[in-house]
């Protein structure tokens, strides 16, 4: 399991944890690559979380069906006043008190309403979208920034490496989730003006930034050891000899070895990414209302929990679904490309 | 050893310098507000404004503001510019709580860590390992605002077997100390206890294989005495330097999401709503605090495991 | 949780303090008006534990401007002029000698007010009262850039104050005579106001020693049936009585509990359900929307609601568009959804459309709900009307952003506007900011809030303190309470004429209600409620005898008992 709590939230416990997991990532050419996928055939238990995945995003893209098609409403639009039929009585969408209604099961108000009168099922669908956006994206760019540091730093060492390795120090000393909630919380106040690019206070890239940054220390490290160990083999130094030049050899030569490294810190990345965005959110840094977002879902609804716990309880089973779903389709992917798996099985 | 701890030192510097600036510049470029504004209330004329403006030396270039403020924290001076309490004196009444939160949810997870990870590399590849192993994958997708909201509302007030949030002090009611923390504890301690058994049974497994294991089991050691002195003791010096670092963020204002949902009213708390305010005074004090923490633990960890595990030296 | 640190109330940073409606009832849940003035058989003695959500910005009265503040530290600092706490509403809001003897004697250009200081008086610590006190207080007031010395800055020679910067300065209008106790005012202008400027917290006497400082972790001692004993910020302050409060008439009462605890709580789910397992005796908050319908539905015999002198209303920015127009601020007026905002404060607001709110003079019932001009503020609006109207101004399908703070429920009520804007044919969105930084945010020029959440709470009762939100003079570039940019000439003019009348006769009164007509049927805002706000006690508390509630200042502490 290559994650750990960052501080509390999506947790981190240090790099040296992940540069462990890096050391025992074994370096080979692509031949593993059908002996892994064999393997993680045999894990079924990865196999269904990784479908469950899969269904999951697919429910969330598909959240304007549902909501044109089915519960005929937006994921913003409030139904306070209205009505609905249910079981032939005509029942308030939110009562004269503001509590709102359950769980109906049926197309409208299917997993009941907030306090303002939105439609849960929408919402959730929605803030899905949302919440998987900000993960992904997230994830991308954290693999992307981590790849390149790392492997620029492990390929050119020196003051380079130097120069990058204290930078990663730096940011891991961070006090992350402090500085990013004052981040969300400052943008919040008026957006940012970078020259010509309006950032405007709501926009989903301020979360997606913060994110994609908090984590490239965690990553950049162990692929700078692994680079740093690629550069020294036979097929490295048999394209160094053949004159290939640096930037050709770490595209050619290095990135590809460390595509069974980078592919399960993804995977584990957009997870923790999405329990990031959930964190900021709860703290009023992440998603902006109305926006819909598990996070923010959960914000409000725990001033709700006593009244309508639906409000709290199903974007978090949600979001716990989907964390689950992505660690232990990771958690598979890893124990399936790592050849020693088999060894450490037998006593 | 002496340049492991100059570099350290210098690297600590380094990082709380970068630390105050960025805090610094958040709070007071981003933001499309006049703290003097923010700080004079609502209902206030212009030479009240005027006069904070002047008194706190917000007509001064950012650099000597910068400047002036960073005397105030060396001097311990700093004052929040919403309540204009002192900061220091605020953190060090908020440390005690968030040193117990920390301190007893750091000796849970580690303890039910290993009991977790143990068992299960003992059992690898049978039930109960794959039972624990999801067991485990769930702990660590779980926010912990959310299981902390659910356990507060059913356990502390529905079911009311525990006090619904808010803390007493140890020295009034140690009783009372323990009962209301057992919540936040185990709260907090689910998700370290699923990474921290993960990563204890793969090292487990990785030990048993070693050949030290082997000859110890040669020599005909009973499987119990294998697993205690050689296998155990080898497997957990990644953990502990692990637990260590944790535990620096932890105490550094990292539990925020839990003190916020269980109302502990600790440092991560009081830097919440400083925030929150664009109280730039505390959330500096506190960002360089953390940082310190966690540069500190960083190197005393650095340092045991270049002790516990003599194949590593210090670079 | 979260929004870092929730407030449940707007009551932070907004001028506070609120009144009973004298003739109330309305859509309260219990018929009584808050009277439940103490009986005969008040029991003495006892303490109790009490909590609020925030701690209070301040615990000292020179600085302290949220309710949580000035309800505890109003029974500690009695200024020259009070209001008493009878329980008779409507007898509360009127202005009464403190520590002054008498009214004061106001010359006949209205620019000069004396007064005497009462004999003999001792603050909580045994020292003896002076009349120099006064000025001292109100020294603080200014120089310590109080919330409250905009209150002041009509006395001469407060400006000159201020700019000097100096604690021992001079304030050239306050002369005092120790030895007379005679206090003489003189302002630069006439101020109808002053007197209850006069009985304002703000000036409650303390030591003329008192440093010009925060006093927050050791308030200074005051006249008031209680002191302060302890006072540990985020975490608790304790109140006891004080043997050395003199007494200053049956009016003006002394306590009944011994000591009360108050303790900081952040979260109000917690507190509700502690009153209701009686580990607290009183929460200052109402309980929240979360735990009321199960309080109204099981302990209803020691829960109470009151509206109080407080509006909620949107602005709408008049030099922005779309909301320059006026045909586009009057479609807003008919198609805002009324009742539906008050389902979220969970019933917490009376539904109505007057500006000026129950409890201030001028208040005119009539206009507030039955003779509203833009349909009965109780039932659901004429939106296809106010659509059309829209769409006949050229405005449908306009940008807006709707504005509002994060506290329960603003956060809901902003974005319920937005989508109400929306179904009228804007496509409104909205922005959610902090309530810490709210009011400061849209009261720039910067940044030029097209409409937004907006609420006040009377500091006295005195329509001045309602109109400087819709005053064309009071409108300026930065910290701008006039959050649309009201500037109707006529209006205008009006407030300044009647700001100088000395006295509230009845035809003062009527001729603020006739602006205050005015600034509703022309659709400068749109004003949709007013507060309720609530009595939450625990079952040992006697919620019958002893629970009156203040007109300006909510609950009275000074009437709590214990069965």
């Amino acid at each position: 399991m290559a994650t750990e709590p960052l501080a509390e939230q999506p947790g981190l416990a240090g790099p040296a944890a992940w540069e462990l997991e890096a050391e025992r990532e074994h370096v080979h050419g692509l031949g593993p690559w059908r002996l892994g996928l064999r393997r993680l055939r045999r894990n079924k238990t990865a196999i269904a979380f990784g479908i469950l995945f899969v269904l999951l995003v697919l429910a969330c893209l598909a959240a304007p069906l549902w909501a044109k098609h089915v519960a005929h409403t937006t994921p913003d639009a409030n139904h306070l006043s209205d009505t609905i039929k249910l079981n032939g009585k005509t029942t308030n969408v939110v009562g004269l008190d503001g509590v709102p209604i359950g769980p109906t099961y049926k197309g409208k108000f299917f997993l009941g309403a907030d306090p303002n009168g939105r439609d849960i099922m929408v919402r959730l669908l929605y803030g899905g979208r949302n919440s998987l956006m900000i993960g992904v994206v997230a994830a991308l760019m954290t693999t992307v920034l981590s790849v390149v540091l790392g492997v620029v730093a492990g390929y050119f060492r020196g003051w380079l490496d130097l120069a990058v390795r204290s930078l990663l120090d730096i940011m891991w000393s961070f006090p992350v989730l402090i500085l990013g909630v004052a981040l969300g919380v400052a943008l919040a106040l008026g957006g940012l003006q970078i020259g010509p690019i309006t950032i405007g206070g709501d926009s989903l890239i301020i979360p997606i930034f913060i994110i994609g940054l908090v984590y490239v220390p965690y990553m950049a490290r162990p692929v700078r050891g692994q680079v740093l160990a690629l550069r020294e083999k036979e097929f490295v130094e048999a394209a160094r000899a053949q004159g290939a030049g640096p930037l050709r050899i770490m595209f050619s030569e290095v990135v590809p070895n460390l595509a069974s490294t980078i592919l399960v810190f993804f995977t584990l990345l957009i997870a923790n990414a999405v329990l990031l965005e959930s964190a900021l959110s709860f703290l009023g840094a992440g998603v902006r209302p109305p926006n819909p977002s598990w996070g923010t879902m959960i914000d409000e609804g725990v001033d709700r929990i006593a009244t309508a716990p639906h409000l709290t309880v199903v974007p978090g089973l949600m979001l716990v679904l989907t964390v689950l779903s992505l660690n232990v389709f990771g958690d598979g992917v890893r124990d399936a490309l790592d050849p020693r798996a088999k060894v450490r099985l037998e006593r | 050893m002496g340049r492991f701890i100059v570099r350290r030192v210098l690297q600590m510097v380094l990082v709380m310098f970068a630390v105050s600036v960025l805090t610094f510049l958040i709070f007071n470029v981003i933001p499309n507000s006049d703290p003097a504004v923010r700080m004079a209330g609502r209902h206030t004329s212009e030479s009240t404004i005027q006069a904070i403006r002047k008194e706190w030396g917000f007509n001064e270039s950012l650099p000597k503001q910068y400047v002036t403020t960073m005397e105030k924290v060396v001097t311990g001076d700093l004052k929040s510019q919403f309540t204009q309490l002192p900061v220091g004196k605020e953190i060090v009444k908020g440390l005690p709580r968030t040193f117990s939160l920390a301190i007893g949810a750091a000796l849970l997870w580690m303890f039910v860590a290993i009991c977790f990870g143990l068992y299960s590399a003992v059992k690898a590849g049978k039930f109960a390992d794959r039972f624990l192993t999801i067991i485990a994958l769930i702990g660590i997708s779980m926010p912990v605002f959310w299981i902390g909201a659910l356990m507060n509302y059913y356990l502390g007030f529905k079911l009311g077997w525990f006090p619904n949030g808010g803390y007493v002090e140890f020295t009034k009611d140690p009783i009372g100390w323990f009962y209301h923390l057992i919540l936040p504890w185990t709260a907090l301690a689910i998700l370290f206890v699923g990474f921290y058994s993960r990563v204890l049974r793969s090292n487990v497994l990785d030990t048993i294989n070693e050949d030290y294991v082997r000859t110890a089991r040669a020599k005909g050691l009973s499987e119990r005495q294998i697993m205690v002195r050689h296998v155990l003791r080898n497997s957990m010096i990644p953990i502990v330097t692990l637990w260590g670092l944790d535990f620096g963020a932890v105490l550094g204002g990292g539990a925020i999401l839990t003190e916020t949902v269980f109302d502990l009213q600790g440092v991560g708390q009081y830097t919440a709503e400083a925030i929150g305010q664009l109280d730039v005074p505390p959330v500096l004090a506190v960002t360089m605090f953390s940082a310190f923490f966690i540069v500190l633990l960083n190197a005393v960890v650095d340092i045991m495991y270049a002790y516990l595990d003599p194949r590593i030296r210090l670079q | 949780m979260g929004k870092l640190g929730r407030r449940a109330l707007v009551l932070l940073l907004a001028g506070l303090s609120m009144s009973v409606i004298a003739a109330c009832g309305g859509g309260d849940d219990s018929g009584d008006s808050g009277t439940g003035g103490s009986g005969g058989e008040a029991k003495n003695g006892g303490s109790i534990t009490m909590s609020q959500t925030s701690q209070p910005d301040f615990m000292d009265p020179a600085l302290t401007y949220t309710v949580n503040g000035i309800e505890p530290l109003w029974l500690v600092y009695t200024p020259l002029l009070t209001y008493p706490r009878t329980g008779d509403a409507e007898k509360d809001s009127l202005v009464v000698p403190g520590l002054a003897e008498d009214m004061p004697t106001i010359s006949k250009d209205g620019k000069t007010y004396e007064l005497t200081l009462r004999k003999g008086l001792k603050y909580s610590d045994g020292s003896p009262v002076k009349a120099s006190d006064f000025e001292h207080a109100l020294k603080r007031v200014l120089n310590l850039e109080s919330g409250g010395s905009a209150f002041f800055l009509g006395i001469v020679g407060a400006q000159d104050y201020i700019d000097a910067g100096k604690c021992d300065g001079d304030i050239k209008g306050v002369v005092t005579d120790d030895k007379t106790g005679k206090i003489t005012i003189s302002l630069s202008d006439p101020d109808g106001s002053f007197t209850n400027v006069l009985a304002m917290w703000f000036v409650g006497l303390v030591p003329g020693d008192t440093p010009c400082k925060n006093l927050t972790e050791n308030p200074p001692p005051g006249v008031g049936p209680y002191k302060v004993t302890e006072s540990v910020p985020n975490r608790q302050f304790v109140l006891e009585k004080n043997a050395n409060f003199p007494d200053l008439g049956p009016d003006i009462p002394a306590g009944h509990i011994d000591k009360m605890t108050t303790k900081i709580i952040k979260n109000p789910q917690r507190q509700a359900q502690d009153v209701i397992s009686g580990e607290l005796d009183y929460m200052q908050d109402p309980p929240p929307a979360d735990i009321k319908p199960e309080v109204k539905a099981k302990y209803s015999d020691r829960y109470r609601e009151i509206t109080t002198a407080s509006t909620y209303y949107m602005f709408m920015n008049n030099r922005v568009a779309p909301f320059d127009k006026k045909e586009v601020r009057e479609a807003v007026n008919i198609g805002l959804d009324k009742p539906a905002l008050a389902r979220l404060f969970a019933g917490e607001v009376a539904p109505g459309c007057s500006f000026l709110p129950p409890g201030q003079p001028g208040f005119d019932e009539a206009l507030d709900v039955a003779d509203c001009p833009w349909g009965d503020p109780n039932k659901p609006p004429d939106i296809e009307k106010a659509r059309q109207m829209i769409k006949d101004a050229g405005v449908a399908g306009t940008d807006v952003t709707v504005y509002g703070n994060n506290d329960d429920p603003s956060d809901k009520v902003t974005e319920a506007y937005a989508d109400q804007l929306t179904k009228l044919g804007f496509k409104a969105k909205p922005k959610i900011l902090d309530g810490g930084v709210y009011f400061q945010t849209i009261g720039s020029a910067k940044v030029a809030p097209q409409t937004g959440f907006a609420n006040w709470f009377q500091d006295f009762p005195h329509p001045k303190n309602f109109f400087f939100l819709v005053d064309g003079k009071s409108i300026q570039p930065t910290n701008n309470q006039n959050f649309g940019n009201v500037d109707d000439p006529e209006i205008t003019k009006g407030i300044a004429e009647l700001n100088k009348e000395p006295k509230m006769t009845d035809e003062v009164a009527a001729r603020w209600g006739e602006l205050n007509k005015k600034l509703v049927e022309r659709a400068w805002i749109v004003p949709y409620g007013h507060r309720k706000l609530a009595t939450f006690l625990s079952e040992r508390m006697d919620f019958d005898n002893c629970s009156r509630f203040h007109p300006v200042y909510f609950n009275d502490y000074s009437s709590f008992c214990l069965k």
